[in-house]
């Protein structure tokens, strides 16, 4: 079921486009609108490329919201990405924080306060005018108590929340407590239309506007700074973008961006049929697991695309053990005396790491695309990742050698602890993911190895998460997390107090040595600016975690991407994404004449 | 003898049984035994060399789709009655004997290996156990309490025939898969995938057995009529042995056609429910698990196609039990019979 372009004709001022949906015959006719470029636009510095085109993707998930405060999941976040701009943007090729609606900023010397000048003519896409106002009515949204949401507790320095001051139509000064090293990351967030949601704001509904049914009755009403808005919106069908005609960029013969004229996002059923479109032609760009890369870069001559290998994914798995020293409202420990005695002992951790076969899995199940996983930040995060940390290659008689000098023993092919109980552990994890379950099946064979018993419990996420962090009644525990970009992002997986510091969360006091050092280095490197700095405290958070190994990291696979040839100004990051500049890409060669 | 499918069937469902049964035996490996080294590995060929039957060895000549390659004329010899991992023969005589296997580092994959290096041959035949026996602890379980519950309500009639009526009609109101997600949360660890999925059933064939039970209440209504049964009446045998000795009889022949037909519904059911997931987890094997492993674009598009085997297995399983009930019907028409006497 491919999109076949049906008519064409020009008009004055842009093209006019007929387009066929296969299915659904939903024509679609657009004339290119071109607003008057506004004072402070950005130009961007690569080669000019053509306006026209249309670029198809597919996607496994249907958003569901397109409120900034809602979302939660990632789909949902991607496109309102693509509707909403903020301050600052990041720039994953360079690695650095770059101008976004804030042509430039000033920070005072004490490193607490920051002053944005806002581009001036900058316009939401129904053409009404960006000002301070919007950015400091975005900000009380944020912090507002009626309205919960997961900025609340993350834009806080030192418990406090920013200071959000207008100094005039152009100008807005932030101020934070203490000194917040993310701050510029974190500020790039979305910006909200005042004019659009003051109404809602007013009367208590904000969280309730741009919900999935205004994007498919009324998209006109979702306006943005991005550089696309809603054309029209089909839950579980399709949705489809087109260029925002007030963009704050161009390029430099001034043809505003983006250059495509439809972005077209396809709502399938699973992964599975994501990649089936993508391998017979039906879409422009997709994620690719690493077990499929293989066929699907079989049909690239045929549909003229190329199965780029991105290098390790971002995302970590690890396995760890339930070293919760409490007892539940009976008096029960959370974990029985003797086991917690093995899972808080360092030894037996260490020895656990060097008996999985982590390279095997790789070869094995996942074709030999990933990398074994060895800290909290996997390779693919070269602005942090620490390649010093402590290494456990596979190797079992190692494994052994360390359980034996803490006092275990192997008799019969079975392990015991030194006061004879045998070494036994159940071992949780959410059964919806295929990878998760053959990691945890290895793990249990590698274990049998040497002489611990395995049980695994495969059960539904709801129930795991309230296993891991509610009645914390479980023994060893199996997840992954999808990696952040700055250490920051980390905070309550680190932190003793954190609720995902899920080997023993939420602690009042640090239980260990180790966790208060670690304690101490994640609010040093907050402290500064200086990155170099940060990176010095940060690398030795990992070495801790790797020396101290409470959650024993796996693998992460080998991110691959499908991209059609014929896009051009693909500018291949390190972390991330192929079409990170979505709105700079065009096409070389025209499906359309 | 005059139904020659009929007999087909019967041997072929015997034989899947009688695997199952000695699957420790026959089986080369258990099923969570991995090999990384070898995953989607193909059929190994046999070859005849030397007066032995040699399995081919392999090389992994493309890492990228897993492909593999025979290596010309290199095998390893296959070794019958070898001794293996521990078991107990039908769960009692301790041995490690089996009927094939090939020493390690060569391995011996007659329906080839899944995404771990599992041996797929050894999967079946141990996922056959479960899902052979999930059908005939389900139908005992309906058999038993429909005819006990349907036969004396249809007997006694009146307010104890008006009560089990209702008492049905509360159970099968339960929705069966609700009832099945909230319970999956509340079952300890200490049970074993196994004992667990056995749960399942059990309580799946709790709610299920109001159906039959009506059937049999309807006959049982009308054989009571009938003047054999009054005459064991006026000449005072006890209802117990009424029911027993006159009507069960009579519907005997229906039970033995109902069973035949509902044990593919609990082939099938145990296929869906380990499909989504509420079935037989890892590492355990039932054909529903193997078949959801499968269900994936690389199978069908690197041509893995021993695994999808199980699916044959479900349909084979399933025809022939289908028609094993066909024939059993044609044997004791219960309409037939009331007819003749």
């Amino acid at each position: 079921m491919g999109i076949k372009h049906w008519a064409y004709r020009y008009q004055a001022g842009g093209i006019a486009l007929l387009v066929l949906l296969g299915g659904c015959s939903a024509e679609i006719e657009s004339v290119r609108e071109e607003a008057p470029v506004p004072e402070d636009i950005e130009r961007v510095a690569r080669d000019p490329g053509r306006q026209g085109d249309i670029f198809t993707g597919t996607s496994a998930g249907t958003p569901a919201t397109f409120n900034p405060l809602v979302a939660e999941d990632a789909t949902s976040t991607e496109a309102i990405a693509r509707l909403l701009d903020g301050l600052t943007r990041f720039d994953p090729v360079k690695e650095e924080v770059v101008p976004g609606l804030a042509k430039s900023w000033d920070v005072s010397e004490d490193s607490k306060t920051f002053t944005f000048h806002l581009r001036r003519g900058v316009r939401w896409s129904d053409g009404e005018p960006f000002t301070a106002d919007d950015v400091v009515f975005t900000f009380k949204a944020i912090y507002d108590e009626r309205y919960p949401n997961r900025k609340q507790m993350e834009f806080r320095a030192g418990g406090e929340p920013f200071e959000v001051e207008k100094i005039d139509d152009h100008t807005v000064r932030f101020t934070t407590a203490e000194i917040f090293a993310p701050f510029l990351l974190y500020i790039g967030t979305e910006i909200l239309p005042r004019h659009k949601l003051i109404d809602a704001f007013a009367d208590g509904t904000l969280m309730r506007q741009w919900t999935i049914s205004t994007a498919s009755r009324t998209p006109e009403q979702i306006v943005g700074t991005g550089p696309f808005r809603i054309r029209s919106f089909r839950p579980a069908q399709r949705m489809i973008y087109e260029p925002n005609p007030h963009y704050w960029r161009a390029d430099r013969e001034d043809a505003r961006l983006p250059y495509v004229d439809f972005f077209i996002e396809r709502f399938v059923q699973d992964q599975n049929a994501s990649m089936v479109a993508f391998a017979s032609g039906q879409s422009d760009h997709q994620g690719i697991t690493p077990d499929q890369a293989g066929w699907i870069r079989r049909n690239a001559e045929r549909h003229d695309y190329t199965v780029h290998d991105r290098g390790p994914s971002t995302s970590t798995s690890f396995i760890w053990f339930n070293q919760n020293p409490g007892t539940n409202e009976n008096g029960t420990p959370f974990v029985e005396p003797h086991k917690l005695e093995w899972f808080t002992n360092q030894t037996f951790r260490q020895a656990v790491s060097y008996g999985i076969d982590r390279q095997g899995l790789i070869d094995g199940v996942i074709f030999g695309r990933g990398e074994p996983l060895w800290s909290s930040v996997s390779p693919a995060n070269t602005q942090w990742y620490n390649p010093d940390v402590r290494t456990y290659p596979y190797d079992p008689e190692k494994a052994l050698a360390l359980l034996e000098e803490v006092g275990f023993r192997k008799e019969n092919g079975r392990l015991y602890d030194e006061h004879g109980n045998r070494v036994t552990f159940s071992l949780i994890t959410n059964e919806d993911n295929r990878l998760r379950a053959n990691m945890a099946t290895v793990f249990m064979e590698n274990m049998k190895d040497l002489g611990i018993e395995v049980r695994l419990r495969l059960i539904d996420f709801s129930n795991f998460v309230n296993r891991i962090s509610e009645s914390f009644n479980y023994e060893a525990g199996l997840l992954g997390f999808t990696g952040g970009r700055d250490p920051h992002g980390g905070t309550s997986i680190y932190s003793s107090g954190g609720r995902l510091h899920v080997w023993h969360p939420n602690q009042p006091e640090p239980a260990t040595e180790w966790e208060a050092r670690i304690d101490e280095l994640m609010q040093k490197q907050l402290r500064t600016l200086d990155e170099e700095e940060r990176r010095e405290y940060f690398n030795e958070v990992q070495s801790i975690m790797s020396e101290q190994l409470p959650l024993i990291y796996l693998i992460t696979p080998n991110i691959h991407e499908g991209l059609r040839n014929r896009w051009r100004n693909i500018d291949p990051p390190d972390m991330g994404t192929l079409i990170w500049n979505l709105d700079e890409i065009w096409a070389e060669q025209r499906l359309l004449p | 003898m005059e139904r020659p499918l009929g007999l087909a069937v019967l041997i072929l469902l015997g034989c899947f049984y009688l695997v199952a049964l000695f699957a420790d035996f026959i089986s080369p490996y258990t099923p969570p035994d991995q090999s990384l080294q070898k995953t989607y590995h193909p059929p190994t060929a046999l070859f005849w060399e030397n007066g032995r039957l040699h399995v081919q060895r392999y090389e992994l000549a493309d890492p990228d789709d897993m492909v593999y390659r025979k290596i010309e004329g290199e095998g390893a010899p296959v070794r019958f009655f070898a001794r293996g991992h521990d078991y107990r023969l039908m769960g009692l005589i301790p041995t490690d004997r089996h009927l094939f296997l090939v020493d390690e580092p060569d391995r011996i994959y007659l329906l080839g290996s899944d995404e771990t290096g599992r041996d797929n041959f050894s999967r079946l035949l141990y996922g056959a156990r479960i899902s052979l026996s999930i059908g005939l602890v389900g139908i005992a379980i309906i058999m038993v309490f429909g005819f006990l519950a349907g036969g004396l309500a249809g007997y006694f009639g009146g307010i104890w025939d008006n009560l089990t009526m209702r008492f049905i009609e509360l159970v099968m109101a339960v929705p069966g898969l609700y009832l099945l997600l909230v319970l999956r949360g509340t079952f300890p660890d200490e049970l074993s995938p196994g004992q667990t999925f056995f749960l399942i059933v059990i309580i799946l064939s709790f709610l299920a057995w109001g159906g039959t039970a009506r059937i049999i209440r309807g006959m049982t209504l009308s054989l009571r009529n009938r003047q054999f049964v009054m005459a064991a009446e006026v000449l005072g045998q006890s209802p117990l042995k009424i029911v027993g000795k006159h009507i069960l009889p009579n519907v005997f022949s229906y039970l033995v056609v109902a069973a035949s037909l509902s044990i593919p519904a609990f082939i099938l059911g145990e296929a869906a429910l380990s499909f989504l997931g509420l079935g037989i987890q890892e590492p355990s094997a039932s054909w529903g698990l193997m078949l959801s492993q499968a269900q994936d674009m690389k199978v069908f598009m690197l041509n893995f196609w021993w695994l999808l085997l199980p699916g044959a297995a479900i349909f084979v399983t399933v025809i022939a039990f289908n028609v094993l009930g066909d024939v059993f019907r044609d044997i004791v028409d219960p309409k037939q019979k009331f007819l003749n006497r």
